[in-house]
């Protein structure tokens, strides 16, 4: 009996470890998309539709939490969730907000 | 006589074009209050409940009857003066653009995709009307924040595709042969915005404003791009209620504005075409080019039964709609926050065209 379990324990870890490694690149994005969420639609409903700011947090909120940090003078916009910071910064009139990408927070950086 | 003769030129004149009325520069507006408006209004706008977002919550409604404004509300935080976001009704807003790049010819319905745009000659087959239809055949995953794991339309927007959509577009493998199968994807509107980019090159930054949105008047669009800088097509373009029903009035009058043809009769035949082939559920959306309609293939229940079969849409996530319905001479605008299905467009539109139709009595 106790065999059996281990081995049931064995086969169950190896499926979720395939499991795991098929979806190895959606997994690795996944921790992203709260962040990414957060900060860009929070730009866009403060700077492009020019929304109030208790709107803007209402607006944003999913089932997962995030913070949320605003730059009101620099229009710039992070925000973190699953332990993942993004950040997106209000451009002009025409080009409204953009997610920066990881080249972007590079050049930013220097 | 001279100056009779005068007044008669200036009263025939004044008549014509009083059988057209164009927002030019503003919309004449002339609301109306008859019982079947405050049914429309009531059913759009039920009692708000901003901390459990359930339910029907329109943040704006127009309706435009033949070039004039005859229903004009607006809830929540979103007033007249409000670049709401569109979501995917961008999409249609990007088929008028390319539309515009036909009608000076700088592309055509049948060109490949790879005559313009490197990365799709992975796909050489695939045309411009066929990712119109949303018939390309690659294989994407148009899911949203209940399957965020594989969606490719969260990827892209949000995680991995947001450097370059369309090339994280153009990235994905072919599933079926293009132009046989209806499969809806942000991912083939963002392929059409990076080949516009590709065809463009200086000019493309200011296009969609230099060919569609300042021959309309629109004044208050934004339309964001990538880190590429590509629109975003399938889903970023924030306007004013009044100016997306612009776009409305443009489609009712078959792509003409005022005396000039912005877009080519082709193109609008095209785009109000239903969709032939593989992968349409009867019931579900009719996908034309890259708008929404109400005239099935098949002998197949239209999706809004009770408006007239020439009724088209563009529309997005969250409940946004742009409605117009050309036999009733309606163009009707629905901006809102629905964060849970419930709200049902027949019943607008049913509701605007008894308040608001040929047959409606004031």
């Amino acid at each position: 009996m106790k065999r059996l379990f281990k081995w049931l324990m064995l086969l169950t870890v190896l499926m979720l470890a395939v499991l795991v490694w098929r979806e190895r690149v959606h997994l690795a994005a996944f921790p992203g998309i709260i962040g990414g969420f957060t900060a860009k639609e929070y730009c866009s409903c403060r700077y492009v539709a020019r929304m109030p700011e208790d709107y803007c947090r209402g607006y944003v909120k999913q089932w997962l939490p995030a913070t949320l940090a605003d730059d009101p003078l620099a229009r710039r916009v992070s925000a973190t969730g699953l332990g993942v910071s993004r950040s997106a910064v209000w451009l002009g009139e025409r080009e409204g907000c953009r997610l920066l990408t990881q080249e972007d927070r590079l050049a930013s950086d220097r | 006589m001279p100056r009779l003769s005068c007044l008669f030129l200036l009263l025939c004149s004044s008549l014509a074009l009083g059988a057209e009325r164009w927002p030019s520069p503003q919309w004449p507006v002339q609301l109306a209050d008859s019982t079947a408006a405050q049914a429309l209004q009531a059913y759009a706008f039920p009692a708000r409940d901003d901390r459990t977002r359930t339910g029907i919550r329109s943040d704006a409604l127009l309706v435009v009857r033949d070039g004039v404004i005859v229903h004009e509300a607006y809830a929540g935080a979103t007033e007249a003066s409000t670049p709401h976001l569109i979501w995917s009704a961008s999409k249609s807003l990007f088929a008028c653009v390319l539309a515009r790049a036909a009608d000076q010819g700088l592309l055509r319905l049948d060109d490949p995709l790879a005559r313009h745009y490197a990365p799709m000659q992975k796909h050489p087959q695939v045309r411009i009307r066929d990712v119109l239809n949303w018939a390309s055949g690659l294989d994407w995953q148009e899911e949203y924040e209940f399957a965020p794991l594989r969606s490719s339309v969260v990827a892209m927007l949000y995680t991995r595709g947001r450097a370059d959509m369309g090339a994280f577009a153009a990235g994905h493998p072919q599933l079926h042969a293009p132009g046989t199968h209806f499969r809806y994807s942000s991912g083939d509107s963002n392929l059409l915005a990076a080949m516009l980019r590709e065809r463009l090159g200086e000019r493309h930054a200011d296009y969609p404003w230099q060919a569609l949105f300042e021959p309309l008047g629109i004044r208050s669009a934004t339309w964001e791009r990538d880190a590429s800088g590509s629109f975003i097509a399938s889903s970023y373009v924030y306007l004013t209620a009044r100016d997306l029903a612009r776009i409305g009035l443009l489609m009712q009058r078959d792509g003409r504005w005022g005396e000039a043809q912005l877009l080519p009769a082709d193109w609008v035949r095209f785009m109000r075409t239903p969709f032939v082939g593989e992968g349409v559920s009867p019931g579900g959306g009719v996908p034309g080019g890259h708008w929404w309609l109400n005239r099935t293939p098949a002998a197949q229940p239209r999706p809004w039964p009770d408006a007239p079969e020439d009724t088209f849409a563009a529309l997005g996530h969250w409940g946004q709609g742009l409605y117009v319905m050309p036999s009733e001479g309606l163009v009707v605008v629905r901006y809102a926050d629905d964060r849970e299905p419930g709200f049902d467009a027949n019943r607008l539109l049913a509701l605007a065209r008894a308040a608001y139709g040929r047959q409606a009595q004031p």
